[in-house]
């Protein structure tokens, strides 16, 4: 070994040394047995702003006055007597108080850990030693991932509620299509077997409704898809809801009726007219009504209100049913949600109904909304949509009942400039009964209003050549009265909503995208002729 | 090797003194009122603890692990399975805890109540031999108990004994078991024992 060659203790000694006043990444105080100072580490002069010499030779707890201030001196004494203490930052926040400034500036106390052990030289203690760690990063990182680990639970559990309730459904489906498969199957091996009359009737009876039954639940589901992929579209016109609700009422009659349940529409004797597509809207007044019926009770009532308030359409089903659980209610329009699915359930159904209604409520810019006092209190579900802007806008029921004597009497002007098409509507509203004057042009037209030959109805094409039939109906809205209030039908091949709009804009009442069946028009013209016809004369 | 029935209940009843100081800086820390009961001590080979606390405590456990050192010298443990430990980190600070892995500030609690409970302990010890035992700093680990005592076991060639102390911590109306494991030579477990009687026929 070379003479000149340190001690290995000297390295360590050194290294020691170096590591204390230079690099330690925390707080090092050491102290004699009488607790005064005897080390004071480069990171306490940084934090603290204390230096060395003005720390070195004085009582910890004058250089420190915090610690027995806080009760910690007792951590000294159980050290001097020969036992380790740390203290954790959760109990104690800090054993030596530092204000750090943190990158945003705004300055708050560090919090540390600390660890105080005796020094003992052969056996006997001679002094303590503490050191500082600074945790006030870590403690934030920590903070940061509990509340992300909070949140991504609280996702999971949502994901997990979504799982269970598509699992439910998936179940409640299997239930709700086998039933009536059920008897569909039942009654046709009956009918393979019986043969008297009585009995095929009450099974074809029986077949039929479950094939219905089957049917609806079909529809419901396609719906939902389309309404969830966003291929669910609206054919919007101007119409009279009162119909729509009637209709509703209709098809839930007969099992309200069953159940002995009185159902009460008042309508009002004014139109109130909204831009819908009827059969959506009927659908989702039905998915409404079917709702109420099912839960209200044997002897129980439904009232039906349809009023107009502020130039929003109302329509409000009230019933003496059930009512909704508070805890339920905001669940009440959400997909597959029902408020008991247990297999024990006493209604049946998809849990699709009213979901339904509020999608399509909300493709109309409608709304639907309920509210209840609570269970066994009833529930009142108010279905919305404005008030359509166009005046004198009528409806028409779906299916026509026009016959041979329905326009009899009533003075047709037809405008086409397709002879095709002119000839086949003109010789088809004449066998309704209409007396149909036939021209080719606006300016015929005109010629024959101005004449003072003038119908009980104006039957228009739009694509003319030279004056079409908006520039038709403008000038026959600017003649005098009784031009002005004269009923007129637009019937188009430019079918879009856009088209639709303009020619209810330019002066006319309705507006049917060819082909028309001639039918629909004859109901039409006689909807819009007889409304004309009551109306007060201005 | 066996604990006499007076042995138990002197040892018992010191331990119990010792754990009501303990168990008053825990409420001093926390705010809350922490009590810490012994039901039983038992006295094992070491190489035998491992079997019978594996039989209580199936997973991982965290442990805090002090040396003393003096006249008597030893090993102490506490153990506290990961659950309990995470229970009475939440229990102390009413806060929620993460897996111990990833969160040092329960870590840290935990070792301070360890360092708390093994201080009594040892503290009362060595009140009752009248002699002064150094520690050495507390440290956390997360492993299995058979890991954890089968480090004890290494590069120690005398025979020695444990004292397996099953410890309760009740608080805000739940309890947590944990488990202090003293490791001495035989030496020291039979001097600490004759102490332990005279001090009980100097009580009685």
């Amino acid at each position: 070994m070379n003479e000149t060659e340190p001690r290995p203790d000297v390295f360590l000694a050194t290294a020691a040394r170096l590591w204390f006043e230079d690099m330690a990444d925390r707080g090092i105080v050491v102290t004699d047995d009488a607790l005064v100072i005897r080390a004071w580490n480069a990171w306490l002069v940084v934090h603290t702003g204390i230096a060395a010499v003005a720390a070195i030779g004085r009582p910890l707890f004058a250089v420190c006055p915090d610690i027995p201030a806080r009760g910690l001196d007792v951590h000294y004494r159980r050290a001097l007597d020969g036992e380790v203490r740390v203290l954790a930052h959760r109990f104690h926040r800090f054993l030596i108080p530092v204000i750090r400034s943190a990158v945003s500036g705004a300055a708050h106390e560090m919090l540390q850990t600390a660890r105080i052990a005796p020094l003992s030289v052969d056996g006997r203690i001679v002094g303590t030693i503490t050191i500082v760690e600074d945790v006030t990063e870590r403690v934030v990182s920590e903070r940061e991932l509990r509340s992300q680990i909070l949140v991504a639970e609280r996702a999971r559990a949502i994901a997990e509620d979504a799982s269970q309730l598509k699992d439910d459904f998936l179940a409640t489906l299997s239930h709700e299509i086998r039933t009536p498969l059920n008897a569909v199957m039942g009654w046709s091996r009956i009918l393979r077997n019986k043969v008297d009359v009585k009995s095929r009737d009450h099974a074809l009876d029986v077949i039929e409704r479950n094939a219905a039954a089957q049917l609806r639940l079909v529809e419901d589901l396609l719906d939902m898809a389309r309404v969830i992929s966003g291929k669910l579209r609206l054919d919007v016109k101007a119409v009279d809801i009162r119909p729509l609700v009637q209709a509703a009422v209709d098809v839930v009659e007969p099992s309200a009726a069953a159940k002995h349940i009185t159902i009460d529409i008042s309508a009002g004797p004014d139109r109130r007219v909204v831009n819908a597509d009827p059969d959506r809207l009927q659908q989702a007044i039905w998915n409404v009504m079917s709702n109420a019926v099912k839960f209200t009770p044997n002897g129980g009532r439904i009232d039906v209100r349809v009023t107009t308030k502020n130039r929003i359409v109302e329509v409000k089903v009230t019933d003496s049913g059930q009512g909704i659980s508070p805890e339920f209610m905001p669940y009440l329009f959400d997909r597959f949600r029902q408020a008991d699915g247990s297999p024990s359930r006493r209604h049946g159904g998809l849990g699709l109904g009213l979901a339904l209604a509020r999608q399509i409520m909300e493709l109309h810019g409608g709304s639907i909304s309920a509210r209840s006092e609570g269970p066994d209190k009833g529930s009142e579900f108010c279905v919305r949509l404005p008030e359509a802007d166009l005046l004198g806008q009528v409806a028409l029921s779906p299916r026509s009942s026009a016959n041979a004597s329905t326009l009899v009497g009533i003075a047709v002007l037809l405008v086409d400039d397709s002879d095709d098409s002119r000839e086949m509507l003109g010789i088809a509203l004449q066998a309704y009964g209409a007396d149909v004057t036939a021209v080719a042009s606006t300016e015929t037209s005109m010629e024959m209003l101005l004449g003072g030959n003038m119908p009980d109805v104006i039957v228009s094409d739009i694509g003319m050549p030279g004056s079409d039939g908006y520039e038709l109906i403008r000038r026959v809205r600017a003649l005098p009265l009784p031009a002005t209030q004269l009923p007129a039908i637009a019937v188009t091949a430019y079918a879009d909503a856009e088209h639709r709009l303009e020619a209810l804009g330019a002066g006319y009442q309705m507006h049917m995208p060819k082909p028309v069946d001639p039918a629909i028009v004859a109901e039409a013209i006689k909807t819009l002729v007889t409304a004309a016809r009551s109306a007060p004369k201005s | 090797m066996e604990l006499t029935v007076v042995q138990q209940d002197a040892l018992i009843e010191l331990l119990n003194i010792g754990f009501g100081r303990a168990a008053a800086s825990l409420s001093q820390l926390t705010g809350h009122r922490v009590l810490l009961e012994v039901p039983s001590v038992t006295i094992h080979a070491v190489g035998d603890v491992a079997v019978s606390l594996e039989a209580v405590i199936q997973h991982d456990v965290a442990s805090v692990h002090q040396i003393f050192s003096g006249p008597v010298a030893g090993d102490a443990l506490l153990l506290l399975d990961q659950s309990g430990a995470s229970m009475l980190k939440e229990l102390l600070t009413n806060e929620p805890a993460l897996p111990l892995a990833f969160d040092a500030s329960a870590r840290e609690v935990i070792t301070e109540v360890g360092n708390i409970l093994l201080n009594a302990c040892l503290g009362t010890f060595g009140n009752i031999l009248h002699v002064q035992v150094t520690f050495s700093v507390p440290r956390l680990s997360l492993e299995s108990v058979g890991a954890i005592l089968e480090s004890l076991r290494v590069h120690r060639e005398s025979v020695r004994y444990a004292l397996v102390i099953h410890a309760g911590f009740k608080l805000r109306d739940a309890e947590v078991r944990g488990y202090l494991v003293i490791v001495l030579s035989v030496a020291s477990l039979d001097r600490l024992l004759r102490e332990v009687e005279g001090w009980e026929r100097n009580n009685r």
